[in-house]
């Protein structure tokens, strides 16, 4: 019993707490899946420049609340400018070209970040300090509060997609942006649009995640892969999937820590992909055909 | 007449230009050295700092006219912090630049790699930063030697007086790779043998981000003391996470030295409050030496120097080396060195022992108070060295499994 109270359940609660915040991160590259049919390389140093931009934020206004909204409006600024610059010619082309430019703007925003604020690692404060003694554990009241925020923004994007007008049009120009454009919706825009609303969930998921992970150019490289595993066995494009997938990675990782050495729970985790990959290329919860 | 006055030509410009060619390549003569280290990721710290450190000793001595009469030239290489980069970089800087001296790499791991580099091309091989205890043992070659107290060094250093001063039920958390595997090894061998109980043991791999999935056993084996075997920025985030659930509280906590950077210190002031650390070096030391280098260090950098410096008195150990033997030649040299001692170093006068070109350096104990080491004891290096053990297994009949005290 001690066991379960001490151990299991809070380490159910860290993996919650990450599965949330990685749900995010990945939401943002399924959705530019499911639109371009390309797997955005760049989308982890858009995370990586969300953190970066709430600093500059934090440090002009002194507020992490200030910052929660301008930092995604300022990285969504630059998904515009980049969308429209780099990969609008490249939309009618081979998928390989998209990987190639993105894997490209990859390194030039992060290497870019180097330049500007220098490799060293920073901190980014959470905005709330002290604890809730929470199954035999004291537990971070920041990171309940990630829990809750980032379960909220997975609902409320859900809702988007489920119940709002706009939210339909983006789901319709995944199945077919061809016969939309025929409807007389400006495709080019919606692909804009969300494009940028992508890149301003992966850079919330930057600056939220930067009190608990700190800040530094490589940041996004790291949790990127695991984005790719959780749209990858979520199901490529498949918005639902992708979250399930995030929680489901995140639990595992932080339970079967408990039992085996970390790197062989990553070397499992990725086992698990191309299992998944081979057996059943679409993934858990994919479009039929896709990747088949 | 013609011709002699043609050869007579020729001859002038063939020794105007011998002149001309040979002026410049006397006044000229260079000899380069190879600086290995991290230049990003979770260890760039160790290798900017080790940069610094080479370039001032490099300033200092062409301003006396280098070396055997050679102005000393450093060429960076970054190591990646991974073996294979770390191999590629240190054959380039040996067969493609000719270094004569090699400072690095930064991990353990990396260094323990190019090791066998050196080996193979008889390159005089410094490290300042590396700490695995199989670099003086079963990994040694006579060309390589090291100014950084390896864990065997740091766990006689800090065992002693975590089981006198702090607790005696101690869990030993460490970065999974060569360095901290070696920290937690001698740790637990030092502290089982002080009548310390390891109460538990986890490895984090390196760059881990989020430790918390760690914390719940670390809790369940209620120790005195939390052991932590970290660098880098792993060090950063793990005390950030340790404070935000309670545990830099509820625990003492002591630390290796390459801990942490004197240079992070002051942004985590609170989560390190009271942790005690080993550091070879600190700014805050109120040692002669270790003061008048960082006034030095201070007025070249704009800040203060930290335990990669190191790297400094890596390059004044060859220079006087060379000079004492006359030559460049890397086996005269590396005979050079074996009891070289020298006042001038970055902590004061430091002697290289014969047997495993191990610098001898007093271990320096910290305690962190508002965010400034404080110094709270001193182990003498001839007390935390240990017998040297070339070609022995340092790690032999060692086990992880815990020792259950009744």
């Amino acid at each position: 019993m001690d066991y379960l109270t001490v151990v299991l359940l809070p380490q159910l609660l860290h993996g919650l707490v990450f599965g949330a915040a990685l749900g995010l991160l990945a939401l943002g590259l399924t959705v530019i899946f499911g639109l371009l049919g390309v797997m955005n390389f760049a989308h982890g140093e858009l995370y990586m420049l969300g953190a970066y931009a709430g600093i500059v934020v934090i440090g002009v206004t002194q507020s992490f609340w200030i910052a929660l909204i301008a930092a995604p409006l300022l990285v969504a600024g630059l998904a515009v400018i980049t969308e429209v610059t780099t990969l609008r010619p490249l939309y009618r082309r081979e998928p390989l070209y998209g990987l190639i430019l993105t894997f490209g703007l990859a390194l030039v925003f992060r290497e870019g970040a180097r330049q500007i604020w220098s490799g060293d690692m920073r901190r980014i404060l959470p905005p709330f300090t002290g604890s809730t003694p929470l199954l035999g554990m004291t537990y971070p009241n920041y990171r309940l509060f990630l829990l809750a925020i980032s379960t909220l923004l997975l609902v409320a994007i859900w809702l988007f997609f489920t119940r709002t007008r706009a939210g339909i049009v983006v789901r319709a120009a995944v199945q077919d942006a061809e016969m939309l454009d025929g409807l007389g919706v400006n495709v080019s825009r919606v692909f804009t649009l969300t494009f940028a609303g992508s890149a301003a969930l992966a850079a919330l998921a930057g600056l939220l995640l930067a009190p608990v992970f700190t800040v530094y150019p490589q940041m996004g490289v790291e949790m990127i892969l695991l984005a790719f595993i959780v749209v990858i066995l979520g199901g490529m494009g498949s918005l639902g999937g992708s979250v399930i997938a995030a929680f489901v990675i995140g639990i595992a990782q932080s339970l079967l820590t408990l039992w085996m050495n970390p790197q062989r729970v990553a070397i499992a985790i990725f086992g698990l992909m191309i299992v998944v990959l081979v057996v059943r290329p679409r993934g858990f919860f994919g479009r039929e055909g896709v990747f088949e | 007449m013609r011709t002699k006055v043609l050869i007579a030509v020729a001859l002038t410009l063939v020794a105007v230009g011998a002149v001309v060619g040979l002026a410049p390549a006397q006044s000229g003569k260079v000899v380069k050295i190879g600086d290995l280290g991290s230049k990003v990721g979770v260890f760039e710290g160790y290798g900017k700092y080790q940069t610094m450190g080479m370039t001032l000793a490099v300033e200092e001595l062409n301003a006396k006219g280098g070396v055997l009469g050679h102005k000393i030239e450093i060429i960076s290489e970054d190591d990646e912090t991974k073996p294979a980069p770390s191999v590629r970089k240190a054959e380039k800087l040996i067969l493609q630049d000719d270094v004569k001296l090699l400072v690095g790499a930064v991990s353990s791991g990396a260094t323990m790699a190019v090791m066998d580099v050196t080996k193979k091309h008889k390159t005089i091989h410094w490290n300042s930063v590396s700490c695995a205890e199989f670099m003086r043992t079963t990994k040694f070659h006579k060309h390589y030697f090291s100014n950084q107290p390896d864990s065997r060094m740091q766990a006689n250093g800090l065992a002693k007086y975590i089981v006198e001063k702090m607790g005696k039920k101690v869990y030993i958390f460490y970065t999974d790779y060569a360095m901290g595997q070696s920290d937690g090894r001698q740790f637990k061998t030092a502290l089982e043998k002080l009548d310390g109980e390891v109460v538990g043991v986890a490895g984090a791999p390196l760059d881990t981000k989020d430790f918390s999935p760690w914390f719940s056993a670390i809790n369940e084996a209620k120790p005195d003391v939390l052991f932590l075997a970290f660098a880098g920025t792993d060090s950063l985030r793990l005390m950030t996470q340790l404070h935000s659930f309670g545990m830099t509280k509820k625990y003492k906590l002591a630390g290796i030295d390459c801990f942490l950077l004197q240079q992070d210190l002051p942004a985590i002031a609170e989560p390190m409050e009271g942790f005690v650390q080993l550091n070879h070096f600190s700014a805050f030391n109120p040692d002669k030496a270790m003061q008048a280098f960082n006034d030095k260090f201070k007025k070249r950098w704009g800040h203060d120097a930290n335990i990669a410096a190191g790297a400094y008195d890596a390059v004044l150990f060859w220079a006087a080396a060379v000079e004492k033997a006359k030559t460049f030649d890397s086996d005269k040299v590396a005979a050079a060195h074996e009891g070289m001692c020298l006042d001038n170093t970055h902590i004061g006068r430091q002697c290289i022992r014969k047997e495993d070109h191990q610098v001898i350096m007093d271990m320096h104990l910290y305690r962190v108070e508002k965010g400034k080491n404080i110094p709270i004891a001193k182990i003498s290096g001839s007390d935390s060295i240990g017998a040297p053990m070339v070609g022995k297994d340092p790690v032999e009949g060692f086990t992880w499994e815990l020792k259950k005290k009744k």
